[in-house]
């Protein structure tokens, strides 16, 4: 069963009077349990699809349902309390809070679900064990390298149990031991866990691990392929 | 809520170092502009009180045309019943009266125009505080005859000391000149320089058997249990003698009424000017902080935190850091004024002296009142309102898709 589904998503940008189409007419689905990649070159929309996907953005045209609610028009309060309890994510950049601890910068969105004290800690500490920063807890990100804060980002984006991650671009700013290392961690909770993950990138290192890639050229859908 | 008064909390200490100049800036801010104040209401509150307690006191009772025309003629026609009336009103504390002339001092090497003012010795010691401006010598309860005190500055342009004859020429009661030997038996020196330099003082009995070979008085003047009732007990007064004109302390001294006014509001426009000039440092650190923290509150709304909480943790930060730099600046501009408001500040050395000659004291006790502090408190409410809400709607039209890339 799918639990995402795109339906003719288009966006248009106007540029100085001059349209540019980050999106043309995409349609498709994404099941419970993937572990996908959207690759393409620079401008050829695949972070514009992660954000369609993620509600961040509104399509000009076409319409985006996640677990059978359509969030395509969704007003915005609803919609960032949609984003909070059903999609995880993770950026290129980490984007961690500097002035949290790792474990506070996990267990803060939790606090934005109002979850209980007693699971907010209990959740928080098996996140971060999971990511191998048991040691790490009580460290501000500027304490960490580059993989263990995108760690902590993975686990903060999965501490809010969400439906599945975006990830853009998770390892474009991390060496290959930490990208890899990274990928183990998200593997594992894919395939222990079956949190679904959609990765934009052009990281090889990702594409390999992937079991399907969707290849995008100019705004559309080039190539969609499953492994194995 | 708790939630994000922690984060804000935290997110002001992000960077300890632009937060501290900008508390510094507040505190410093704040704690000059009460103590500012503090020194300008300590030095209105002299003045009002040396000029109501050393001679004007709250009401004056004249004849009604004796303030314009100042004639020995225009005395207070049994001025029995008027004793008797002040008696038994219970809002005046005590009131003396007071024979007046104006007429010309002269030494053996000078002379000088003065008003000579004949006191009831016992009456004005129980209504003003002039006794105690003595500096030298004996006051008017002396044996000798013709006793006259002046200030010490008419007696400096005079070549006069203590125990010297000066000669007063003045008119009578019946138009004649009168010229009399008066005997100095004291100086004294009040905080105006003027008014040393033009006022001598004698005993009344003295003064009026010359003017008028009988007992008579020009002037009665009060001091009120309250200032505030001064209004009530002139007109009372007037009512019951229609005949005579009793006028407040600001019908008499309207610039003294300003000086008060200016007074109660001082604070009130020194500090919106301090704050107004600190909404621009506060304004200025929170639209950094969002420019800096763009990407940040992108992500924040990405994951899930809505446009009111983000608006909230910013007007937040403002007002926290706003709110303890005001406090801790109030709490010090408070120490501040306590222990100056004991020990007093010595301005003589900034042109103390000067501000003698306009009858205020070269050394000024600091005064606030808990009401200067509820302005300084609506005033911070205003600015925190005025400075935070600008960044925090910048911080709303964030979109999470175009910054959480940059």
């Amino acid at each position: 069963m799918s639990i995402i589904k795109t339906k003719g998503l288009s966006k248009t940008y106007n540029a100085d009077t001059i349209p540019v189409h980050a999106l043309r007419d995409v349609s498709i689905e994404f099941e419970k349990g993937e572990f996908t990649t959207v690759r393409g070159p620079s401008g050829s929309g695949k972070t514009t699809l992660l954000n369609m996907i993620g509600g961040l953005d509104d399509p000009t045209d076409g319409t985006v349902e996640i677990d059978g609610v359509r969030i395509t028009g969704m007003k915005e309060k609803k919609l960032i309390d949609f984003r909070l309890n059903n999609i995880g994510f993770v950026f290129q950049a980490y984007n961690l809070i500097p002035v949290f601890t790792a474990y506070e910068n996990v267990s803060f969105i939790m606090l934005l679900q109002k979850r209980s004290k007693q699971e907010m800690k209990e959740r928080a500490e098996e996140l971060l064990t999971a990511m191998g920063l048991k040691d790490k807890f009580n460290s501000r990100p500027k304490e960490l390298s580059g993989g263990e804060q995108q760690r902590v980002a993975v686990a903060r984006a999965l501490a809010s149990r969400p439906k599945f991650i975006l990830a853009d671009e998770p390892t474009a700013n991390l060496d290959t031991e930490s990208a890899m290392n990274l990928l183990d961690m998200m593997e594992k909770m894919n395939r222990e866990e079956h949190v679904t993950f959609i990765f934009s990138t052009h990281d090889q290192r990702v594409i390999d691990r992937a079991r399907r890639v969707i290849t995008m050229v100019d705004g559309s859908i080039h190539k969609d392929e499953r492994k194995g | 809520m708790k939630l994000l008064i922690f984060i804000s909390w935290r997110n002001i200490w992000r960077h300890p170092a632009r937060s501290g100049v900008l508390l510094g800036a507040i505190i410093a801010g704040m704690w000059a502009g009460i103590l500012v104040s503090s020194l300008s209401n300590g030095l209105i509150d002299q003045r009002f009180n040396n000029l109501i307690e050393e001679s004007m006191t709250h009401i004056q009772v004249h004849h009604p045309d004796f303030i314009v025309e100042r004639e020995p003629e225009m005395y207070i026609p049994e001025p029995d019943k008027l004793i008797e009336f002040l008696r038994n009103q219970n809002d005046i504390r005590s009131f003396t009266a007071r024979t007046l002339a104006g007429g010309m001092i002269q030494s053996p090497q000078t002379s000088a125009g003065v008003q000579i003012q004949g006191i009831r010795i016992d009456w004005e010691k129980a209504t003003t505080t002039f006794h105690e401006t003595i500096t030298q010598g004996e006051y008017l309860d002396t044996e000798a005859r013709n006793a006259l005190i002046m200030g010490e500055k008419l007696a400096d342009k005079l070549d006069m000391v203590i125990g010297n004859r000066v000669v007063l020429t003045f008119q009578t009661a019946d138009n004649e000149l009168m010229s009399a030997a008066f005997n100095i038996t004291g100086l004294f020196r009040t905080t105006s320089a003027r008014f040393d330099e033009q006022q001598v003082f004698v005993r009344s009995s003295d003064l009026s058997e010359l003017i008028a070979s009988k007992t008579v008085y020009h002037e009665f003047a009060m001091i009120l249990q309250d200032a505030d009732s001064s209004e009530a007990v002139a007109t009372r007064i007037n009512n019951a003698f229609p005949n005579l004109s009793a006028e407040t302390w600001y019908q008499l001294s309207p610039e003294l009424r300003y000086i008060a006014d200016f007074g109660n509001s001082m604070t009130f426009y020194v500090m919106l000017v301090i704050m107004l000039a600190l909404a621009f440092g506060i304004l200025n650190t929170m639209l950094m902080a969002i420019f800096e923290r763009m990407r940040e509150l992108g992500m924040l709304m990405a994951v899930g935190m809505s446009k009111g909480r983000v608006f909230l943790m910013i007007m937040l930060e403002s007002i926290m850091l706003t709110s303890t730099g005001a406090i801790a600046g109030m709490l010090l501009a408070y120490l501040s004024v306590e222990w100056l408001g004991n020990r007093g500040v010595d301005l003589a050395g900034v042109g103390g002296e000067s501000m003698s000659e306009f009858g205020y004291d070269t050394v000024v006790y600091p005064i606030i009142t808990s009401g200067d502090f509820t302005s300084i408190a609506i005033l911070v409410v205003i600015t925190v309102l005025v400075s935070a809400i600008y960044p925090s709607f910048k911080a709303l039209k964030i979109k999470p898709a175009d910054v959480v890339r940059e």
